[in-house]
């Protein structure tokens, strides 16, 4: 917000120190002195707003409100206040109230060119595309540059763009936008390849295709420069779009032979190859086959291009392109897929890939590279090609355990492609228990033996073998789903936290522990292996649902703060942010990222991440806060929850995780596809459901709460607390028939199966139902509830960690059903406190000696609620102390010849697991304890 | 076998086995969206057949015409670690500099940490030179000392005489850099 202009104005003088202040964070020093400034000049409004900035800075918005809307009513037409107005009200989230400021600066100086430019991008900040166009247009008669109309022609397009009726922006907004630029075309005043990008759009949008690729191949089209094959890439856009597939093929033809190993143009290649055979398509006469030249159209020519392709590249001799060997692979696919007897004249596609191994199997990515084309090979070929590929790795002799290995890097690349690929097959899922247990003693003599040659690597880089160490892990949790031997999980564990501690920076290593951790229901080593993974912005978003998913029911509450608050800080931020860049898009003229960003922003805002970190933050707080520190209905208040209103878009909700974040070789049937991902999103979706409408009963009980006489009714409305019986009662349907729905849902569900079969879901039902029939007066208590807590509780009991018979095993689902009930005791004692304070005017009611009774029964339950927590208490001290003597090291690993070092590992990892039971059993008490506390303040 | 597309901002939710790499940034969102609105052109990445990124290179153009200072800069260059020792990273500087060439750049420059020897040795294969140091470019944030960097540079065809890359005889300080 510093400088402005040469001229030395005596209230920039006057007004700089303030900024400097403001803009060194010291926000009390710039508040002093915009007072002391504000004394000697009472009409200098500017001082005023920065000072209104200071308090917005140091959250003391309402008191800067009204000081910014002081200037604003006056209509200020100097740049200092503006300016500093549209900062404030940014930073306030109020977008909306900057192009009120500009709309009567405009009002007030018509010619200014500058504040025109200020309130189109205030509407552009707050989409009014309409007001946009009418700015836009207004700007250009002021000053006519050609950005200003082009300004307003996009802001047709964004009406199009975001009209609910198609037709309406068929018929009307896209073709006054193309009308206005054929206009400036006609007087041939179209300047920048921005407003040809335009054109292009527009005409896009507008399906007229042949037109578009008049402006692309005309003259206007030599205005595409700044991206390398701009109109290539668009006359191949529109040719498909055409369904001219003698053009697109003869491009695709021409970009492969400029660029033989972009991958796209080989499709296009085949695609337009295929449509042209089915057409039977001729070439004309005489002339040239099409626009772009020469057309293939039978397969002998595309086998003849492709084998053209390939001797190229055996001619080099050196920096082989992998593109043509597999756009042969490519072409046998869609071949076969036709039936196409040519299929054969291209190759064996066992031996093909054989000698793709040859050429490429030392680099990395061959597996990813052969992954796609291995469905080529018949089920009875696998074993062949595995043994053929494994006659092409270099090994030395087998040494005493009988393990061969390679001598250098290169070999060992292409043994590890070896056994990627036959993992990949299935040849690892096949053995049997014994057959694995071989494979991951030899997979471990690989990662270690191959440690050797990444002595000299930084830190900053992987080791050559980790795959092999990732690999081996993956094999035991094989068998661990397929024994349910915990045994197996440890040994896991404990091999990655070796490989980890040879390559610190293997993301893969730390993503794999860090699940398998949560599996096992031991937060703690989660938090520094998610941090160690610098996961910033964006990624809170696509791989922060690893961290959140679990914290919270597993009763790490400090933690789980920590991380939705990552996770909300980015959102909150994106917002803000993306809108200044909407504005840069225009300056800059890159029109076809104005939609791109909106829909980016949205996708954001949408995220089910947000909505669940939003959603579990607040229950958070009110389990962790509400009536201990401060009184429920204030911590409603604070974070403006509003029972009637739904602030989840669940219809437009955007599943954003990168669930592919993890690398596996599994075979295709085992790999993750749309049908699960599907089911996780509904999953999630529907537990969201239950925890959102859970929040907002508690927000209702609250408000509730409130002693009527205590509040005046505008404000009750004004913070949407006033919540009424109806909603509640609306509230609790829906929470009831999600409940049902979830209970025929839950096969697979592990969160929601938890929930659910601990109770703890239908007891918070029942407890959330008793406002309700007290306001009906119908007999109810807590005495059915205190029964349904007692059973909750009773599933909470057991070791989560216990050793016996020399094996160990855990029962993590203890710690959240403790968890759950710590929240259902919450919700109870809630209730209670409602119930309490609706019944106790009635004590001294008319009907005093029936109520009496029911007093009588009150006290019984507040006792044995409070007898409840103690057991509870009781019991998770229990479990604290004989966790602490738990003694895992006495541990032996059956049936596993583990060497010593191997033991230290998977001794860390139990130790780590051991740890993290115990924090959280503590977190879990000291919530407890804090509850019982206010039970007996609660004067029942 | 690479598709090379425009960058999206759609790409920034599937580009996690690139960034996880620990020498390799993730930027704030606005960081992203100023480069994409303002140089969309320089914001190319590298997608495998099966659909995963394999890398990307992020760039932009600046300096003064007049002072015959305008060039192409790589803000940033990051490959997978799986799509390495493909030459994936020179094709994609080949095409920032190809760009840089059509925008009438002098040269095209980059900073790279002093350490990342692999990055250095790299881009001296494809014709970049050291034209100075700078002294504590990277801050550090765990208490070890900040770090210098190389600002390497390498001439374009506009520049005849290649006087842009002649290397200055002694370091900067990150605050004397435009």
């Amino acid at each position: 917000m510093a400088a402005r202009g040469h001229v030395q104005d005596p209230n920039d003088r006057r007004l700089r120190p303030i900024y400097d202040y403001l803009d060194n964070g010291n926000n009390k020093m710039a508040i002093q002195q915009a007072d002391k400034l504000l004394k000697k000049h009472k009409d200098l409004h500017c001082a005023k707003v920065l000072k209104a900035i200071g308090l917005q800075r140091t959250a003391k918005q309402d008191e800067a409100f009204t000081l910014a809307q002081e200037v604003a009513v006056l209509e200020p037409t100097d740049d200092n206040s503006l300016q500093a107005l549209t900062i404030l009200y940014r930073e306030m989230h109020r977008p909306e109230l900057v192009t009120k400021l500009y709309e009567a600066a405009v009002r007030k100086v018509p010619t200014s060119e500058e504040y025109h430019s200020h309130l189109f991008m205030a509407y552009a900040r707050v989409g009014e595309y309409k007001k946009m166009q009418q700015a836009g247009m207004a700007l250009y008669k002021i000053v006519p540059k050609n950005p200003y109309y082009f300004w307003s022609v996009m802001s047709l397009v964004m009406q199009a763009i975001s009209a609910q009726d198609e037709k309406l922006s068929q018929t009307m907004f896209l073709p006054l936008a193309e009308r206005m630029v054929e206009k400036m075309v006609k007087e041939e005043k179209i300047e920048a390849e921005a407003e040809v990008q335009l054109y292009f759009m527009i005409l896009e949008r507008l399906g007229k295709y042949v037109e578009a690729l008049e402006v692309v191949q005309g003259p206007l089209g030599e205005k595409l420069t700044s991206e390398l094959q701009s109109r290539e890439n668009k006359c191949m856009m529109l040719y498909r779009r055409l369904e001219r597939w003698a053009e697109c093929n003869a491009l695709s033809c021409k970009l492969l032979l400029k660029n033989p190993d972009d991958w796209q143009f080989y499709l296009l290649y085949f695609d337009s190859l295929f449509h042209l055979i089915d057409q039977s398509w001729t070439p004309p006469q005489e002339g040239t086959h099409s626009a772009e030249g020469e057309v293939h159209a039978s397969i002998s020519q595309a086998l003849s291009f492709m084998e053209d392709r390939i001797a190229t590249e055996e001619a080099k001799e050196s920096k082989h392109l992998r593109g043509p060997y597999l756009a042969r692979l490519e072409l046998i696919r869609r071949l076969r897929e036709r039936s196409c007897p040519e299929a054969q004249q291209l190759g064996e596609p066992l031996e093909l890939m054989f000698q793709f191994f040859v050429k490429f199997g030392d680099k990395p990515c061959c597996i990813t590279d052969l992954k796609i084309f291995l469905d080529l090979l018949t089920p009875d070929q696998h074993v062949q090609f595995i043994n053929r590929l494994m006659e092409a790795v270099p090994l030395g002799a087998p040494g005493e355990d009988g393990v061969a290995f390679p001598g250098d890097t290169r070999a060992l690349q292409r043994h590890l492609c070896v056994t990627q690929l036959s993992r990949s097959l299935g040849q690892q899922h096949a053995l049997n228990t014994q057959g694995k247990l071989g494979l991951i003693k030899e997979l471990k003599a690989h990662y270690r033996h191959g440690l050797q040659f990444g002595k000299s690597c930084l830190k900053t880089e992987l080791q050559f073998s980790d795959m092999y160490c990732l690999m081996a892990a993956h094999v035991y949790i094989d068998l661990w789903l397929e024994t349910s031997e915990l045994n197996m999980l440890w040994q896991s564990l404990g091999l990655l936290e070796e490989g980890l501690s040879h390559s610190s920076s293997n993301a893969q290593f730390k993503l794999l522990l860090l699940l398998l951790y949560c599996r096992l229901g031991a937060f703690e080593p989660v938090v520094d292996l998610y941090s160690s993974l610098d996961a910033k912005h964006v990624q809170h978003d696509t791989i922060g649902y690893l961290l959140t998913r679990y914290a919270e029911s597993l009763g790490q509450f400090a933690a789980a703060s920590q991380s939705c608050n990552f996770s909300l800080r980015f959102f909150h931020s994106n917002q803000k942010d993306t809108s200044e860049y909407v504005i840069q898009a225009y300056k800059y003229g890159a029109f076809e990222k104005i939609p791109e960003f909106i829909a980016f922003r949205n996708r954001l805002d949408h995220s089910l991440h947000f909505a669940q970190v939003r959603t579990e933050r607040m229950l958070l707080d009110l389990f962790l806060e509400a009536d201990i520190s401060s009184p429920l209905e204030e911590s409603v208040k604070s974070m403006s929850l509003c029972p009637e209103e739904d602030d989840i878009l669940w219809d437009s909700l955007r599943d954003n995780r990168d669930l592919t974040v993890l690398v596996s070789w599994n075979p295709k049937d085992r790999q993750l596809n749309a049908e699960h991902k599907q089911r996780s999103l509904e999953d999630d979706t529907l537990w969201l459901r239950l925890r959102s409408l859970t929040l907002r009963l508690i927000g209702c009980v609250s408000a509730l709460t409130h002693p009527p006489a205590s509040r005046n009714s505008e404000k009750r409305t004004e913070n949407g607390v006033a919540a009424k019986p109806s909603s509640l009662r609306s509230l609790l349907s829906q929470l009831e028939s999600t409940l049902n729905q979830a209970t025929q849902f839950t096969e697979k569900q592990l969160q929601v199966r938890t929930a659910l079969s601990s109770g703890c879901c239908q007891c918070q039902l029942s407890s959330l139902q008793l406002p309700l029939h007290l306001q009906e007066l119908e007999a109810a208590g807590l005495g059915s509830l205190l029964h349904t807590s007692l059973y909750i509780l009773e599933k909470c009991k057991g070791d989560p960690l216990e050793v016996k018979d020399s094996q160990s095993t855990t029962q993590h689902f203890l710690l959240e059903n403790l968890v759950y009930f710590v929240e259902t005791v919450c919700i109870v004692l809630w209730v209670s406190n409602y119930c309490v304070s609706v019944l106790r005017p009635l004590k001294s009611s008319l009907q005093k000696k029936k109520k009496k009774k029911k007093e009588a029964r009150n006290v019984d339950q507040s006792f044995s609620l409070q007898s409840l927590l103690n057991q509870a208490l009781e019991h998770i001290k229990s479990q604290e102390i004989s966790l602490t003597a738990l003694k895992l090291g006495a541990l032996s690993l059956e049936g596993q010849t583990q060497s010593e070092a191997e033991g230290t590992f998977t001794k860390m990892a139990m130790d780590k697991v051991q740890s993290s039971y115990l924090r959280s059993l503590q977190e879990i008490g000291e919530l407890l304890k804090k509850r019982a506390d206010t039970l007996k303040s609660l004067k029942i | 076998m690479t598709t090379l597309r425009a960058f999206t901002c759609d790409d920034l939710f599937k580009f996690n086995n690139i960034n996880l790499d620990p020498l390799t940034e993730t930027y704030g969102i606005p960081f992203y969206l100023q480069y994409l609105a303002h140089w969309p052109e320089y914001f190319i990445v590298a997608e495998a057949p099966g659909g995963e990124l394999m890398g990307y290179i992020m760039g932009k153009a600046e300096g003064s015409v007049t002072r015959d200072e305008w060039h192409g800069h790589v803000t940033a260059l990051s490959v997978a670690p799986e799509f390495r020792r493909l030459g994936l990273a020179a094709k994609l500087m080949e095409m920032l500099e190809e760009i840089s060439e059509r925008k009438g750049g002098f040269f095209v420059d980059l900073f790279v940490r002093v350490s990342n020897q692999v990055a250095v040795n790299m881009y001296k294969q494809l014709g970049y030179s050291v034209y100075r140091t700078v002294l504590e470019y990277y801050s550090a944030s765990n208490g070890e000392p900040d770090e210098d960097a190389y600002d390497m540079r390498k001439a374009l065809s506009r520049d005849t005489e290649k006087k842009s890359i002649i290397p200055l005889p002694h370091p900067v300080r990150p605050e004397d850099i435009e």
